[in-house]
């Protein structure tokens, strides 16, 4: 049940009914979500759902005994079962090449919660409907946002109360989210999937565009995702945590990693790269590269048990090091923080999105011979040569809407999402930009439909 | 001997340097979320120079047991005295 199909609509439509016309009490607010979040499982394949409560009924039995435990050792053994399940589990389908829904971000949800509680940062969840719905809560269980406990659990400890003017923001938040899945990325991903199927026998110049192309797919597609997610959960009356900022107007791929997936990189920045640091900081430098390296090669593994994959992460870890050398990497404001336009950042800012494209060649491939394939064919004479395209050229037109698109997000660039349009003056002038947008949906969505790339990791 | 504020005040001189933003004003209750270049991709930078400045070394539970800028300074206060 996606997202993006009736079925999922017309369960959002009968479950905002119920859970906004229920007596105004947390608990049972939180019953119907919880209920709620174990139908939309279910639905999907109800095969994995006692994983789900069994990761879910052991993080919250663990939690509650840390804290009772006054021995340091008694609170390790406690974390290391946790720690096992939930990663056992994880490591075991991502080895296996099959993994059941959400499990890649449920177990992150679970293992930050029981690492927070043993490093007393937060205090154990004691109402299990709440910390039940903390695990599977259904707008962000199949892939993010990954909220902490300490964000998300206050939330569902306090009774919701409708508000017009969150919902609708929500709501033209899900509306971006759409047009983005399915005007751009699925539009985009119908030209990416025949130019890396036939790599081998297309100029530079198509191979070129395809990485691009891909740059944009993953994009729409990802963080039009989290936007719906993060729309739906505000019109339960939630906060969730952000996951892009922006990402291809950052100056330089560090900056560029602090806007993309942002709940997955800041997860392991906190709970994977800190550690490490502190283990190898008298090593200076050289230290921070090593947990810079270990931090992105396990980004990378997170998305499966492939080469591709941890080439990806690896390739990324190295293009931080020219910033630790240079001791840079703490300096971020003065980068992004220019209103003004200045041809330095414009150069810049397409320098990264070019960087990051190449990189994404070898997270799309399906092995690393198609990658290095790929890139060898970038760099011949045939880059001056028309690209070619597969596909009918009617199936060009939608791709116009990628510039809309990013010139939207330039002008919103200090909102959380690009249809807070405070700035535009005048209700009728914003009502016609959202009947256009509908309208661009209805008329320009692909002609097939895609699963959201994150779904599977 | 350093009474507590001139530590907080030594380390904010070192945050400060760190992240290259003459703004910073640390009190006890500072937290990273408060600090808008303050993030766990730097938190170790500001350790290693707070270390250096006093001249102390943290143990990595300490590093981690931190909740703000309050508790960082309790830990300093305890080693220089």
């Amino acid at each position: 049940m996606p997202f993006n199909s009736l079925s999922f609509i017309l369960f959002f439509c009968c479950f905002f009914l119920v859970y906004w016309g229920l007596y105004k009490n947390f608990t049972i607010q939180n019953l119907a979500i919880l209920a709620g979040s174990y139908l939309f499982y279910a639905w999907w394949d109800w095969r994995f759902l006692f994983l789900l409560i069994l990761n879910s009924a052991l993080t919250y039995f663990l939690g509650i005994r840390m804290q009772t435990k006054e021995s340091e050792r008694d609170r390790n053994l406690l974390l290391w079962v946790g720690l096992l399940q939930g990663l056992g589990f994880l490591f075991f389908f991502k080895l296996r090449g099959f993994l059941p829904l959400g499990i890649s971000f449920y177990t992150f949800r679970t293992t930050s919660y029981l690492l927070d509680v043993k490093r007393n940062k937060i205090e154990p969840v004691r109402d299990w409907i709440a910390f039940f719905c903390y695990v599977a809560f259904f707008p962000c269980i199949t892939a993010g946002p990954i909220d902490r406990a300490g964000t998300l659990v206050p939330q569902l400890r306090m009774q919701r109360t409708f508000a017009y003017d969150r919902a609708t923001d929500g709501m033209r938040q899900i509306l971006w989210g759409v047009f983005k899945k399915i005007v751009i990325a699925d539009n985009c991903a119908m030209f990416t999937a025949g130019i890396f199927d036939g790599y081998k026998n297309i100029p530079a110049s198509s191979l070129t565009l395809g990485a691009l192309l891909y740059a944009v797919q993953i994009y729409a597609d990802f963080s039009g995702y989290s936007d719906i997610a993060i729309g739906i959960s505000s019109t339960l009356g939630f906060n969730v945590t952000r996951n892009f900022n922006y990402p291809f107007f950052a100056r330089n791929i560090v900056d560029y990693w602090r806007r993309w997936h942002m709940s997955l990189t800041s997860w392991l920045t906190d709970y994977v790269f800190l550690p490490l640091s502190i283990a190898f900081r008298d090593y200076g430098k050289a230290g921070l590269v090593g947990a810079i390296i270990i931090n992105f090669v396990i980004i990378g593994f997170w998305h499966g048990a492939s080469w591709t994959y941890v080439a990806y992460g690896f390739l990324n870890g190295c293009c931080f090091i020219p910033a630790i050398l240079r001791g840079t990497m703490n300096k971020r404001n003065k980068l992004t923080d220019e209103r003004k336009f200045s041809f330095r950042a414009l150069v810049e800012r397409i320098g990264t999105f070019l960087l990051v494209a190449f990189l994404l060649v070898v997270f799309r491939a399906d092995s690393l011979s198609q990658a290095f394939g790929y890139w060898r064919g970038m760099f011949s004479s045939s880059i001056f040569s028309a690209p070619w395209l597969p596909g009918e050229p009617y199936m060009l037109v939608p791709l116009v809407f990628i510039l809309p698109m990013f010139v939207v997000e330039w002008w919103q660039r200090d909102k959380r999402h690009a249809l807070q349009l405070e700035r535009v003056n005048g209700w009728v002038f914003r009502a016609a930009i959202y009947l256009g947008l509908i309208a661009v949906i209805l008329g320009f969505s692909a002609t097939r439909n895609s699963d959201f790339i994150y779904f599977k990791f | 001997m350093m009474d507590r504020t001139g530590i907080l005040k030594k380390v904010n001189a070192v945050f400060v340097d760190v992240l290259d933003n003459g703004s910073i004003m640390l009190n006890d209750e500072t937290t990273a979320a408060d600090v808008p270049e303050w993030d766990s991709l730097n938190h170790i930078q500001l350790v290693v120079a707070v270390e250096k400045k006093f001249g102390i070394r943290f143990t990595s539970r300490e590093i981690q047991s931190w909740k703000n800028v309050g508790e960082m300074v309790d830990s300093i206060s305890a080693k220089i005295s």
